[in-house]
């Protein structure tokens, strides 16, 4: 008699744990998935952006100094890309610089006639977007993830299954702050 | 992050309500399946039994019926919908701005890429439909895309992938199936009644019948009401709830708010729109309702009380 209460009380921890370790999986492979996606977001916008600064340059000969701006920021976040530290304040940077070149955009309304211009501007918006997108569900999805193994019961057993806290992807808050342009 | 909680609760708040809701529809298509049949037994054998066989074989009958009805509906409803409103697919290069909208959603919403489609009309209007997630089509109309900015098309889309996430379009079929299916038996039930009635006159008729017949009576008239606004209440909960889900993908209530405005004044009816699939769309494109009309039977919420909710949020 209490060996079935025995193996019956092995098999409910069995069943826990099993179903602990699938939320945990599952957990770790949406936050991963989402990562892959902010990714691949980030190649697409340093590939936009020469394309871009190509195209306006003629137009915008005057602003030099932004266009070497943008390049520059562009080429810290190549280098920076992979490592997860360094790649969130370069990133933003560069959010940053392609905001300001936007702005100054507007001053000429050749560029805003030219449909290779607008093209290339509604791909790097919804590149930014997506960047962004990604960049939320990844930390929401890290933070359910990060919830779940520290709630008891699955925090007696998180670290030993080797299920180890992952890092919310930060890019500071300056990247939101509306650039200013200077009028004369 | 107190933004953050304020709509996942509104969320969980809005799935409790549409939950209680649907076990109100399920409890009743049960009850009227089991007063049917007990009364039927009753009618027949003179007396009411204490546990009605019939009763309980009605009800089941029930669940089975309205299943089964519901698995076809998701079948077929699906392309059934689509080609009733004239929606035609497009591809990238067709409409460059909405399909990369639809795909920044789709990447906020965690869900894989839904068809895109477009109505030709100069209405304002939007809708989803879709039976599991990764099968999803977001349709809007030529109008919308004409007369929303980047902000605003994004808030009436991710409206839309909320619907998809949510699986809304499943949802409210079997909602749907259920009040069919109360009005289909209440209507059989009336009509056994009127030739039970004029059997049990040519044999002299039973006194013991005339209660339980005016009981069915009544059951049978108000049961189809109640169900159908049961099915309005749910719908309402559901435009509610993808609001609330569409501020949590695009953390900008503004974008929805003014395309709702927009909304409010262009929703005109066009072909292809009819009453059985109004309520997929984000505004109602037969009727306005204000806060004046009678709300127990109105597919979505009034428009005026959306903008209001969704300041609340942090617009």
């Amino acid at each position: 008699m209490s060996s079935w209460i025995f193996l019956g009380i092995v098999v409910a921890i069995g069943l826990w744990l099993i179903a602990v370790y699938n939320g945990l999986v599952g957990g770790r492979n949406q936050a991963q998935t989402a990562w892959s996606q902010i990714d691949v977001q980030l190649k697409r916008r340093h590939d936009l952006i020469p394309n871009l600064v190509q195209v306006v340059k003629d137009a915008m000969g005057y602003e030099q100094e932004t266009l070497t701006k943008v390049i520059q920021a562009r080429n810290n976040a190549v280098a920076a890309s992979g490592n997860a530290a360094q790649a969130g304040p370069a990133e933003a940077a560069l959010s940053q610089a392609t905001h300001g070149l936007f702005a100054l955009m507007e001053n000429y309304p050749q560029l805003k006639a030219n449909d290779n211009v607008m093209q290339l501007q509604e791909e790097l918006t919804t590149t930014e977007n997506k960047i962004a997108f990604a960049r939320q569900f990844y930390n929401d999805s890290v933070n359910t993830y990060n919830t779940r193994r520290q709630s008891f019961p699955a925090v007696l057993a998180a670290a030993s299954l080797g299920f180890g806290p992952m890092d919310l992807f930060n890019m500071p808050e300056a990247e939101r702050a509306v650039p200013k342009v200077a009028l004369r | 992050m107190s933004a953050t909680t304020d709509f996942v609760a509104a969320q969980n708040q809005h799935r409790r309500n549409t939950m209680v809701l649907l076990a109100v529809l399920t409890l009743l298509a049960g009850g009227i399946g089991y007063l049917v049949g007990a009364l039927l037994e009753g009618e027949s054998s003179g007396s009411l039994p204490a546990v009605s066989q019939l009763g309980i074989a009605a009800a089941g009958l029930m669940a089975a019926v309205s299943i089964g009805w519901s698995a076809i509906s998701l079948a077929v409803g699906d392309r059934m919908v689509l080609s009733m409103a004239g929606a035609k697919a497009i591809e990238k290069q067709d409409a460059p701005q909405l399909y990369n909208v639809v795909e920044e959603i789709s990447i906020a919403a965690g869900v894989p890429m839904p068809r895109v489609m477009v109505l030709e009309t100069d209405a304002l209007n939007a809708f989803a439909t879709g039976n599991k997630v990764g099968n999803g089509t977001i349709a809007v109309t030529r109008g919308l895309l004409d007369s929303l900015n980047r902000d605003e098309l994004q808030g009436v889309v991710a409206h839309e992938m909320a619907h998809l996430r949510n699986l809304d379009t499943r949802y409210m079929v079997v909602v749907g199936v259920t009040v069919g299916l109360i009005a289909l038996v209440c209507d059989m039930a009336l009509r056994t009644m009127n030739l039970g009635r004029m059997r049990s006159n040519d044999r002299k008729g039973s006194s013991g019948g005339g209660i339980l017949i005016i009981v069915l009576l009544v059951v049978a008239i108000l049961a189809p009401l109640a169900a159908k606004a049961v099915q309005m209440a749910v719908s309402r909960q559901r435009e509610y709830l993808a609001d609330a889900t569409s501020v949590q993908f695009t953390r900008n209530p503004n974008g929805l708010i003014s395309a709702l405005g927009k909304l409010a004044e262009k929703a005109a009816p066009f072909p292809g729109v009819s009453r059985a699939t109004q309520h997929l769309f984000i505004v109602n494109p037969l009727h306005q309702f204000t806060s004046k009309t009678p709300a127990l039977l109105a597919t979505h919420p009034d428009i005026a009380d959306r903008i209001a909710r969704l300041r609340n949020l942090g617009g």
